[in-house]
């Protein structure tokens, strides 16, 4: 962050290099997903070892990466998850952030990865629920520590989209991200789109929401745009990004005294709806947030 | 247990048949999963919340998701016989390779095993999948190289 305004940028994909060479001084900041840069050849016994990392693309990110600022922002470690974190993973992640530089590493509050898979690395098909316990708050403790200390940098956590939340739990998630930045220092990827897809699908509340969690927490913003399929809304990374995840940003990112960064996401394969156009207006709308959130005195938190 | 609890989440959102019976018969969780009884309450609002159906629909989009980036044409001319064989091949192999040009190929062979017993493709869909399917096993191969290719075959979750 530079003398308090947040970097503006994208979540990496291969249409990324194309955006930045069209608008460079739109994009300031490239998150990047360690699990798109290489194969996982985890028992395919390929006697070659178990990451072979996707050259081409590394190399075309480094060449974006020139004089912009680089985070990581991992899907595959599933923090959460109730099996011992992938040691082998944490190397090659630790190994990528040092290559490429993330100033910060940010992984998903959200379950990935299954006890009993099929294969080691199998996933469960999507980011699924936590429940927002003392005994979830130990084991993402304990594997935070190991990240930490693996990365050398801050570490923070992504609120997910939830269809179903678990009922009952000890903490709202809110809570459980204030007790995480509380304790163990480890802010938060606040995904105010995945907060919409709660309010579409009536599971949550945002603006509730947004009053529960600490504001100090908030290190960086996702917003993206979304599709509905079968009567739910999805976080699908479509579309640009709707007017009432604006409206949330205009009037809770004054509180956000630690934002680094704000990031739209887009799924390449979209790109074509998108349109060039359409994504150079995002980013210079989120300049203009950037710009207010800046400007602003800082908002205390009442809630 | 809470890795039990995890386990049967994801089974759950795997098979919409085991959400069913799970809502027709809740007990048989427990018989299955070692839930305490706070898992298992949990477990059974959220089987039978509406979003649960969601939960599942978005499973299979994403199990569909790597099939129809990296087979296109071979989806394309199946038609409506791709989503049978989706199910086949989700109960046969119940979690995804993120590796996705090691999960098509395992679809690619799952389909040459119907074939083998006596599956009919016509023609030119059988053509189809074949240049696809050797499309896939260059790409898994050049994967394996410093030869590697760049992001392509692989769809974000």
């Amino acid at each position: 962050m530079r003398g308090g305004r947040a970097f503006v940028g994208l979540l990496n994909n291969p249409a990324v290099p194309s955006i930045v060479k069209h608008a460079p001084d739109l994009v300031e900041y490239i998150d990047v997903i360690p699990d798109r840069l290489w194969y996982d050849f985890e028992f395919a016994g390929t006697g070659n070892g178990r990451f072979r990392r996707a050259i081409g693309a590394i190399e075309e990110l480094k060449e974006c990466a020139e004089g912009r600022v680089l985070g990581g922002h991992g899907i595959g470690l599933s923090l959460p998850s109730a099996i011992p974190i992938d040691m082998a993973m944490v190397d090659e992640v630790a190994s990528l952030a040092k290559d490429l530089d993330f100033q910060w590493f940010s992984e998903h509050l959200s379950m990935f990865l299954v006890a009993h898979g099929s294969v080691p690395n199998s996933q469960a098909g999507l980011g699924l629920p936590v429940a927002y316990d003392d005994e979830t708050f130990r084991i993402i403790a304990a594997k935070l520590d190991i990240l930490r200390r693996a990365l050398g940098c801050d570490i923070i956590l992504e609120n997910g989209a939830v269809f179903t939340p678990v009922p009952d739990t000890e903490m709202t998630e809110p809570e459980f991200l204030n007790r995480l930045y509380a304790e163990l220092g480890c802010g938060t990827l606040l995904d105010l789109h995945n907060l919409y897809v709660g309010q579409r699908n009536g599971t949550l509340s945002p603006p509730e929401y947004l009053e529960q969690l600490n504001p100090d927490c908030v290190k960086e913003i996702h917003i993206a745009g979304g599709d509905e399929l079968a009567g739910f809304y999805m976080d699908s990374h479509s579309r640009l990004t709707p007017d009432d995840v604006w409206a949330w940003a205009y009037r809770f990112g004054p509180r956000f005294r630690n934002l680094r960064a704000i990031v739209f996401e887009f799924h390449e394969s979209y790109f074509e709806r998108l349109g060039l156009a359409g994504i150079v207006r995002e980013l210079e709308r989120m300049h203009e947030l950037a710009d207010a959130l800046s400007a602003r005195p800082q908002q205390r938190h009442v809630g | 247990m809470l890795v039990e609890f995890q386990q049967a989440l994801a089974d759950l959102v795997a098979s919409p048949e085991a959400c069913r019976r799970a809502r027709a018969n809740p007990e048989q969780l427990r018989l299955r999963y070692d839930l305490s009884p706070r898992e298992y309450d949990r477990l059974v609002a959220m089987v039978n919340h509406k979003g649960m159906a969601w939960n599942c629909m978005l499973y299979r989009a994403n199990r569909l998701s790597p099939l129809v980036l990296n087979l296109p044409e071979f989806c394309r001319a199946l038609g409506p016989r791709l989503g049978p064989l989706l199910s086949e091949y989700s109960e046969r192999h119940p979690n995804t390779n993120v590796h996705f040009y090691l999960e098509c190929d395992r679809f690619c062979r799952f389909i040459e095993a119907k074939l083998s017993e006596g599956y009919c493709l016509e023609p030119d869909v059988l053509a189809v999948f074949r240049a696809e399917h050797t499309n896939i096993k260059l790409s898994l191969a050049a994967t394996q190289t410093t030869l590697a290719p760049s992001l392509a075959g692989r769809a974000a979750l």
